[in-house]
């Protein structure tokens, strides 16, 4: 039994330890909105957070992550309505969407980190989440924009 | 291959099939009819949380099997197509919504299952929009037409002093809702000469078409809701994976040790297909209770095969059997190009320009990997729960595998993460299907990983191209030949679908189509030749614009070097060739305007990127190319200017900035359009300079992206995309971006630093060796 | 924690051990009843139980999979594999009878009860300078709050001669220096008081001061750096490599959270000293380490953020688009950098891998760890996870993202042997699946 938190809520996982944390969220917790790309940790489809900080769930083993938080594309806002969620249905981001999961969790984490990011900064962290619809710019769009929106919500308290 | 899918398949390259199939114009009082019993998830609605399609509250009008009206005037829209990107249900309902005259918040989409009724099921060709135009715009018409009459007659006036709008009829004095004419029930059917007859609205009064509206599957790919393959869930189903044998075919399993596997917790048992449909000969598919159990037993278990005779092919043999087909003069099928006979013209010549062109394997590496789940449900019928473009073909395949009659067989639709043509060929739900079987029909959710994914993929084959052109004396062209040889995916997957040429030979047009272009150049001669090696060695794929990946990428390189070659600008060149003159003058209603509306596409991007007069530093150069997207029967007028630099020491290619016009004729879903070109111009340069893998000892060399490489964010350059203003028919818009990408890069870099690369990727260590040449 | 001492005993030590005979004897302490043993305040438990965190003693004395405490973790030595004791007050098989001046004696002299020479595997030769105050505490924790589990130590996997615990007196004549701290005038009192528990209960030295033949730290090269458990502890010296001198408040980041912005993380055998253990001094013990340790370390107390080392690779880690044209760069850009790149300064969390000491050691070891096995959730910063790319990347793979972080990022000399060292490193923990 391995126990940690997902999405708030307390969980105890039945599996092997060694089993990549990314099938015991989607096939053991049931929580299918996170994506299996390469496996690797390569394409990013499979990012949550942990601890709130990215994480490649796909290679990150479930008994690494014992007594930690997680949370995935269903737990980042109840509403789903995370800035970076918002701006991304208003640049109508997604083509199949597959690997959107991991590229809205991916640019939330960056957000915390870098909250005013450049180009650069975009280029550089979200390089590693591959979109093989080539969404690419409207990903870089979209993650400006949810920054220019959260640091207005900031700013107005 | 039955006749009847044979027939099917045929009549599926033009609208005309959808709608042939008679309108039921009546009152139905049940809800949608599936035609199977429904014992998990529905068909998918994409905007609903679970998925699961609206059912009509109270009587429902249905006048045709498209969509139904419900009583409280919500509209479902019944899709064929697959979602895989496109928002192709969005496009298709606004279609659907504008002639019916609802408004855009009623309208919901189901992705239907597979049934007979729904004809034939394949999204890929960049055909959905321009084969749905039609039908949908006369179906709305007809319930429009049907509502409007029930109003008239119910305030006893003439139909022709009423309007709907927004779901409801008015005549200036009386209004009434759609809900509340569904609610009264009505009744009326048409003839097939009067539903011809049905007046559409004029283009001017389209109130969706080319407006933006919201895309009803994007909600629910920001929030973890959409339901791709890879998530289907069936209660008590094994998880399997596959263990691949050392060939694509011909291979046979010889034994099997799953020893190594019975310490694995959760391992269950090791299957040996028996595949009556010889789609998986020699597979191996491992049982688990867990995904991972059935891994790890899979890495534990030893199986040796009798390998095929393809065992030691490489890319290079494919290649040298391309070149030994194409210097073979009597091989393949010659296309009906306006004058195909060439010799006197190359006789006669004074000069002759002569270049070969080759393109390395592609793999579609879709995000998702290939993946179904199958079992048999409570009442005897088969469910393939999967995400695939093509469910028409693979169903009689599906038949014969699990040998059971094709009505027994459904294939559920879920959205797809990836298809670029991967998905139409449907082979990986069979080794799933083989599976179930050999377990009584228990539910098994197969699940390749992505090595598996990318060793048993579909590629795009690898070609090789020969292209020449004939100059009288005044260096006028006066002939030209294109000989282009690789892998046939409709050859292989389809060969009734094939047309046949002037040489009574059949010829894949996906392997093709882009050669028989539009320029006048006299006698033209384009000879389509299949590799029978790369065939054998793999199953080659429809990968996003197949063959006109290739061969424009010969063509438009082949006319920049034919233009320097007589001293005249690249654009100049190409805008004297585009005459629009008989064969390339088009014709109603797919290709109005011919050739003329390349050139102007052409010119319009000139004008855009500022191709010839824009100032740059060194090294640095704009490359421009012109296509008709995917085929002469259903031309994108498509045009691209890419600037880049490329750096002498490093031989890198620094794509600076992509510029797109497209002359689509009428633009469906504008944002979705743009999206789409966006793509698909970035898979063009992903194409050009970054994919590419090769065979060796008869499989592909890279399975994950540890070497295989496609663009990513660092890589994605500015883009201007223009779509030109146009009423005519809408076409296709999935695949035509890619097609001007990489002769438009090679002609940049020739325009840079002078070197001329004539293989695909273009790598840095090729700039550097033509450089130092 | 000190599996890797060399049990210190060649021939030399044979005669050594005869001609001390004498001094070898310890009489035996008789026992006690541990219910006869008197209530304990509960301040001086809860300071033992601090104590006893800061000294990692459940770290060595509990088995993988065992009770905690219970013994029985085997500590391979390089000379064979010794069992660490039960420190459970079990009255059979664990310390359940020791009195208060026993458990004195085997903390500052390395003698049991019974008057055994222990093993320098237990590092006496550190605890031997902590108070009777303190060890006191560390009694009273144990006795009181560690419930006695019947666990018979295993037998020690040593050969002749050097299972003869006799022996283990010459050891300790030799290179043990025996007796309390002595407090150092020259020096703050909080200087004194981060060297009292450095050297005491943290037994730092253990692991980051070499040792010599015999396994005896050398007194000499203290904090000159050292191989522990298949790692590297970095010189706690001036010779550190990290391009960013360590500072006090980077030593105290570290100690209290797992992490330094400028250094890294708490990973291998690090990682528990700081989570089992150090972390729960009290804040004023650990500033005071901090300021021992920068003091050794000889730091500057300059804002790294602004130096130039941090300002260059800060530079370096500039995303460029020419990524492609080298393996490892491009695998980095691919794999690494979406947690590891840092925009204007370096966040806590986002690990510069150009100033990290990973990639500043001589020996590629502890980078070559992580990137194999990762960072679990209680190492590093507790409740974040670095995962392992040990079934992602192979060999050859790993060995580009390796040598381009030392060329490219930290600038430094390439390692020699790096392809062997990563698949060494690999085969060391073979994989359960
Ligand atoms: S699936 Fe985890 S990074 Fe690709
Ligand atoms: S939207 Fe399809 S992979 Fe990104």
């Amino acid at each position: 039994m391995i126990e940690f938190k997902i999405n708030g809520r307390a969980v105890s996982v039945d599996a092997d330890p060694q089993t990549p944390l990314l099938w015991a969220i989607r096939d053991e917790i049931g929580l299918t909105g996170t994506k299996f790309g390469c496996g690797i940790g390569m394409c990013g489809a499979c990012t949550v957070h942990v601890g709130g900080r990215a994480t490649r769930s796909c290679i990150t083993l479930l008994e690494d992550v014992a007594g930690t938080e997680i949370t995935t594309i269903e737990g980042l806002d109840a509403e789903a309505n995370h800035p970076v969620q918002e701006a991304w249905r208003n640049l109508r981001v997604p083509q199949c969407g597959y690997c959107q999961s991991g590229q809205i969790m991916q640019a939330a984490a960056l957000l915390q980190d870098i909250p005013n990011p450049s180009d650069d900064d975009i280029d550089a962290v979200m390089t590693g989440n591959l979109c093989r619809c080539m969404t690419y710019p409207r990903i870089r769009k979209a993650v400006r924009e949810a920054a220019t929106a959260m640091s207005g919500a900031k700013d107005n308290g | 291959m039955g006749n009847k899918l044979h027939s099917r398949l045929t009549t599926a390259s033009g609208p005309g099939d959808m709608t042939r199939r008679g309108f039921l114009v009546s009152m139905t009082a049940a809800g949608v009819a599936f035609g199977f019993p429904r014992s998990s998830v529905a068909a998918m609605d994409p905007a609903a949380a679970d998925g699961v399609p609206i059912t009509p509250a109270g009587d429902a009008f249905e006048p045709t099997l498209w969509y139904w009206i419900d009583s409280e005037g919500q509209v479902n829209v019944n899709i064929i197509r697959a979602e895989m990107g496109q928002h192709v249900g969005t496009a298709i309902a606004r279609i659907l919504a504008d002639e019916l005259e609802v408004a855009w918040e009623s309208v919901h989409i189901t992705h239907v299952d597979t049934a007979e009724k729904w004809g034939t099921m394949v999204t890929g060709g960049s055909w959905s929009i321009w084969q749905s135009w039609p039908v949908y715009r006369q179906a709305g018409a007809a319930g429009r037409t049907a509502l409007v009459e029930a109003a008239a007659q119910k305030w006893g006036v003439d139909p022709t002093t009423c309007q709907a709008r927004d779901g409801a009829v008015s005549d200036g004095t009386n209004s009434i809702t759609y809900a509340e004419l569904v609610s009264a029930g009505l009744e009326r059917s048409f003839t097939e000469d009067e539903l011809k007859a049905i007046p559409l609205k004029p283009h001017a009064e389209l109130r969706l078409v080319g407006k933006d509206v919201t895309a009803l599957d994007i909600a629910n790919k920001t929030d973890g809701k959409a339901i791709y393959g890879l998530d289907a869930k069936i209660d008590g189903m094994v998880y399997g994976v596959p263990m691949l044998p050392p060939t694509r075919l011909g291979s046979a399993v010889s034994s099997v040790d799953e020893s190594g596997a019975k310490g694995v917790k959760g391992y269950l048992q090791t299957l040996t297909l028996d595949d009556p449909s010889g789609t998986v000969p020699g597979w191996v598919v491992v049982l688990g209770e867990t995904l991972m159990a059935a891994k790890w037993a899979s890495e534990a278990i030893k199986v040796t095969w009798n390998a095929g005779d393809t065992s030691g092919v490489s890319e290079d043999d494919i290649n040298e059997r391309s070149r030994q087909l194409i210097a073979d003069g009597t091989t393949g099928a010659i296309l009906p190009t306006e004058t195909p006979d060439t010799t006197a013209a190359f006789d006669g010549a004074t000069d002759v320009l002569e270049a070969e062109y080759s393109t390395q394997t592609v793999l579609h590496f879709q995000l998702e990997p290939v993946n179904a789940t199958v079992f048999q449900n409570a009442d005897g019928i088969w469910e393939i729960h999967t995400g695939n473009q093509w469910q028409s073909l693979i169903l009689p395949t599906l038949s014969a595998a699990l040998d059971t009659p094709a009505d027994k067989i459904v294939m559920r639709s879920y959205m797809l993460g990836g298809g670029f043509g991967r998905r139409l060929n449907g082979d990986y739900t069979v080794p799933a299907a083989l599976a179930s079987k050999a377990l009584g029909g228990k539910p098994v959710k197969l699940v390749f990983f992505r090595e598996d994914d990318a060793q048993f993929d579909s590629p795009r084959s690898p070609s090789v191209q020969k292209l020449r052109m004939a100059f009288d004396s005044d260096n006028q062209v006066v002939g030209m030949e294109h000989h282009a040889a690789a892998g046939w995916p409709t050859g292989v997957l389809v060969p009734s679908f094939m047309p046949k040429g002037v040489n009574d030979e059949p010829y894949d047009p996906f392997a093709i189509d882009g050669a028989d272009h539009w320029y006048s150049v006299g006698p033209h001669k384009v000879r389509a030749i299949s590799n029978d090696l790369a065939n054998k060695t793999f199953r080659p794929g429809w990968l996003r614009s197949v063959g006109p990946g290739w061969t424009n990428f010969a063509v438009e390189s082949f006319m920049d070097e034919a233009a320097k070659k007589v001293g005249i600008d690249p654009l100049d060149f190409r805008l004297q060739h585009l005459k629009a003159e008989g064969y390339n003058a088009g014709s109603a209603p797919n290709a109005v305007g011919g050739a003329g509306r390349q050139a102007n596409a052409l010119r319009r991007v000139v004008e855009m990127s500022g191709y010839g007069a824009a100032d740059l530093p060194a090294d640095t150069a704009i490359g421009i190319a012109t296509t008709f997207g995917q085929s002469r029967t259903m031309p994108t007028w498509t045009a691209g200017a890419v600037q880049v630099h490329v750096d002498r020491n490093s031989g890198r290619i620094d794509v600076q900035k992509i510029w797109l016009a497209v002359d689509c004729g009428t633009v469906v879903d504008p944002d979705s359009a743009l999206a789409q070109c966006e793509g698909a111009a970035l898979w063009g340069v992903s194409m050009a300079l970054y994919e590419g893998t090769t065979f060796e000892n008869g499989n592909v060399s890279d399975l994950n992206l540890g070497t295989y490489t496609p663009l990513r964010m660092i890589d994605t350059p500015d883009m201007e995309i223009a779509f030109i203003d146009s009423t005519e028919v809408p076409v296709g818009l999935g695949e035509p971006g890619t097609t001007v990408i990489a002769p438009a890069i090679a002609n940049a870099i020739h325009n840079a630093v002078g070197i001329r690369l004539r293989h695909l990727p273009m790598r840095p260590q090729e700039v550097l060796d033509a450089l130092k040449a | 924690m000190l599996k890797r001492i060399l049990l210190g005993i060649l021939s030399v030590a044979v005669i050594a051990a005869v001609a001390f005979a004498v001094y070898t004897y310890k009489p035996t302490i008789d026992p006690v009843n541990p219910d006869q043993l008197s209530e304990f305040d509960p301040a001086v438990v809860e300071k033992g139980r601090i104590l006893a965190g800061a000294g990692y003693c459940a770290t060595c004395h509990t088995a993988a999979d065992g009770a905690p405490y219970a013994g029985n973790y085997a500590m391979e030595t390089g000379f064979g594999t010794i069992y660490s004791t039960n420190l459970t007050p079990d009255v059979e098989t664990g310390i359940g009878t020791y009195s208060q001046a026993a458990f004195r004696r085997a903390m500052h002299e390395g003698v049991d009860r019974e008057g055994h020479h222990l093993f320098p595997a237990f590092p006496y030769d550190h605890f031997t300078k902590m108070s009777d105050e303190d060890v006191d505490a560390i009694y009273a924790y144990i006795m009181s709050e560690v419930a006695p589990v019947s666990s018979e130590q295993k037998e020690n996997e040593l050969p002749f001669p050097l299972n003869l615990r006799v022996l283990q007196s010459g050891w300790k004549l030799l290179f043990a220096d025996l007796g309390r701290y002595e407090a150092d005038d020259a020096h703050s009192k909080e200087w004194n008081r981060g060297a009292y528990l450095a050297e005491g209960v943290a037994h730092c030295g253990a692991c980051h001061t070499p040792r010599n033949a015999l396994g005896a730290e050398k007194s000499d090269a203290q904090y000159a750096g050292a191989a522990i458990d298949g790692w590297i502890a970095p010189a706690l010296t001036s010779t550190n490599p990290s391009l960013v001198p360590w500072s006090a408040a980077e030593f105290k980041s570290y100690l209290e959270s797992g992490a330094a912005i400028y250094h890294g993380v708490a990973a291998g055998p690090m990682g528990e000293v700081v989570h089992a253990g150090v972390r729960e001094l009290p804040e004023d013990d650990i500033s005071a380490m901090s300021i021992y340790l920068a003091d050794k370390v000889g730091a500057a107390e300059d804002d790294p953020a602004q130096s130039e080392a941090v300002l260059a690779s800060l530079r370096n880690n500039r995303p460029d688009a020419a990524y492609r044209h080298d393996l490892g760069e491009r695998l980095y850009a691919t794999a690494c950098a979406s947690c590891h790149y840092n925009a204007e300064q370096i966040a806590q969390g986002r690990p510069d891998l150009g100033i990290n000491s990973a990639t500043n050691l001589e020996d590629p070891t502890n980078l070559i760890h992580v990137m194999l096995d990762g960072v679990s959730a209680p190492e590093g910063i507790p409740g974040v996870v670095m995962p392992g790319f040990r079934h992602a990347l192979n060999d050859d793979e790993l060995t580009a993202i390796a040598a381009y972080l030392r060329d490219k990022r930290a600038g430094k000399p390439a390692w020699p042997d790096l392809s062997k060292a990563v698949s060494d490193i690999r085969s060391q923990r073979a994989s359960v699946h």
